[in-house]
């Protein structure tokens, strides 16, 4: 069974914004790409999940990685993380373990925002 | 660089997210953005010579950023463009596949970007390195091929062609014509209205000489008022009406100094490998230069083609080959 791990913050804000050069308008536009990115990636995933294609599973989380560091979302990098590792292994039932655990991730990263 | 137009950097990034946040980055540092979403997309867009920094995600669909610089690095006459390969693989056997794959440069994400902006800083130092590379290597090869005045090909120049154009005929069985053209009165031109005057004269001739010849002839100043026509796949008849149109269409106008006309006119001596027995490059020229002799003797403002030689003489003026 994967660990949850809680102490990852769902969002660095400060970090961020620092990235987007303290541009908050910036930040909020790279924030609404992420989320229709994050809906279409975890569609995609789903679907790989069922077709059991590993590589695919690694390719989906790999890219999901990359954007959730990019905006300082460490817990949905860390989730993220979990499902590329899955595809690598070629585990499915790992992939579809963290497949959950990044949707819940992202939950908490929409209450955090509010 | 404020005053010059801003370097076209492509970035190759999939993920919309990282993709928006470069361009606005390296918008800001004062560069172009293009954007592509996968490899495909990616190499369609480094067609346009103007992209001249890459930026290359490593892992994207089509094509990944080594592949886009193994096929860049394959293309050995283009002008360079410098590539940066952005990973999350930070192995060492990474790296070296990057970089072998032909990369300039490597960072891992999540990108650092006050980093990438002083790396940018780096490739756009190359890139403009080498424009003066390759600017300075045109100017020295134009001051070492091109007459200074006219920019027609200096005398070497052309009559390099000529050999190069004499070989090829030989061996395609083709004839190869030669045109002497020759400004008629050019002394007095000079004596009269100074030598600016002959100097626009042959000038503007050049020009007009330049619209009027065959995409593939060449032409070079010869000498002071002389200027080489070479016409590759030309027998004797076709050099003689290229000779008369290029020479109508050179007299139609005058040449201008300032407001003052300078008409002129020019004799033409033509002569073609058919003309000799025995051709060689020197009796071409020779051959030509005698018709233009006979073109100023019998009163100038035309042109004469060359009568065919006997086998002696031809022969002759090979062994007395002068430059």
């Amino acid at each position: 069974m994967t660990t949850t791990k809680n102490d990852f913050p769902p969002f660095l804000r400060e970090e961020a914004l620092e990235r987007a050069g303290g541009d908050a308008k910036l930040l909020d536009e790279l924030l609404s790409l992420y989320h229709e990115e994050f809906g279409s990636k975890c569609r995609d995933l789903a679907e790989a999940i069922a077709r059991k294609d590993a590589d695919e599973i690694r390719k989906l989380g790999h890219g999901l990685k990359g954007s959730s560091a990019n905006l300082s979302l460490p817990a949905l990098r860390e989730a993220a993380w979990a499902v590329e590792k899955a595809g690598m292994e070629g585990d499915i039932e790992k992939a579809r373990e963290a497949l959950r655990r990044l949707a819940g991730e992202y939950d908490r990263l929409k209450a955090s925002l509010g | 660089m404020a005053d010059a137009s801003p370097l076209n950097i492509l970035i190759a990034e999939d993920d919309p997210v990282s993709s928006r946040l470069l361009q606005r980055s390296v918008e800001n540092w004062g560069f172009k953005a293009v954007l592509a979403r996968d490899g495909g997309e990616a190499w369609e867009k480094l067609r346009d010579p103007a992209i001249r920094l890459a930026v290359l995600d490593w892992e994207m669909p089509a094509a990944d950023g080594p592949d886009l610089c193994r096929r860049l690095r394959a293309q050995p006459n283009r002008r360079y463009t410098y590539t940066i390969l952005l990973t999350s693989r930070d192995k060492p056997e990474d790296i070296i596949l990057g970089l072998e794959a032909g990369a300039d440069d490597y960072m891992t994400k999540p990108v650092a970007l006050p980093e990438l902006r002083v790396r940018l800083q780096t490739g756009k130092r190359i890139i403009e390195l080498e424009d003066k590379l390759l600017q300075n290597q045109k100017r020295l090869a134009d001051l070492a091929t091109k007459d200074g005045l006219t920019k027609l090909w200096n005398r070497r120049t052309i009559l390099q062609f000529l050999g190069e154009e004499f070989a090829e005929g030989k061996r395609r069985k083709t004839q190869t014509g030669v045109v002497m053209i020759d400004v008629d009165h050019f002394k007095e031109i000079n004596d009269t209205c100074g030598h600016l005057a002959g100097d626009r004269v042959l000038v503007a001739l050049a020009q007009r000489l330049k619209k009027a010849i065959r995409p593939y002839d060449r032409i070079g100043r010869y000498g002071g008022d002389e200027i080489l026509v070479v016409l590759p796949d030309c027998g004797g008849k076709d050099a003689a009406a290229i000779a008369e149109r290029l020479r109508l269409k050179s007299i139609r106008w005058p040449a201008y100094l300032g407001k003052q006309a300078l008409g002129f006119t020019l004799s033409i001596g033509v002569s073609s490998t058919e003309h000799l027995k025995r051709p060689t490059i020197d009796g071409l020229i020779q051959s030509a230069d005698q018709a233009l002799y006979e073109a100023k003797l019998s009163g100038r403002d035309r042109v004469v083609s060359a009568k065919t030689r006997t086998s002696r003489r031809a022969r002759g003026s090979h062994d007395n080959n002068e430059e």
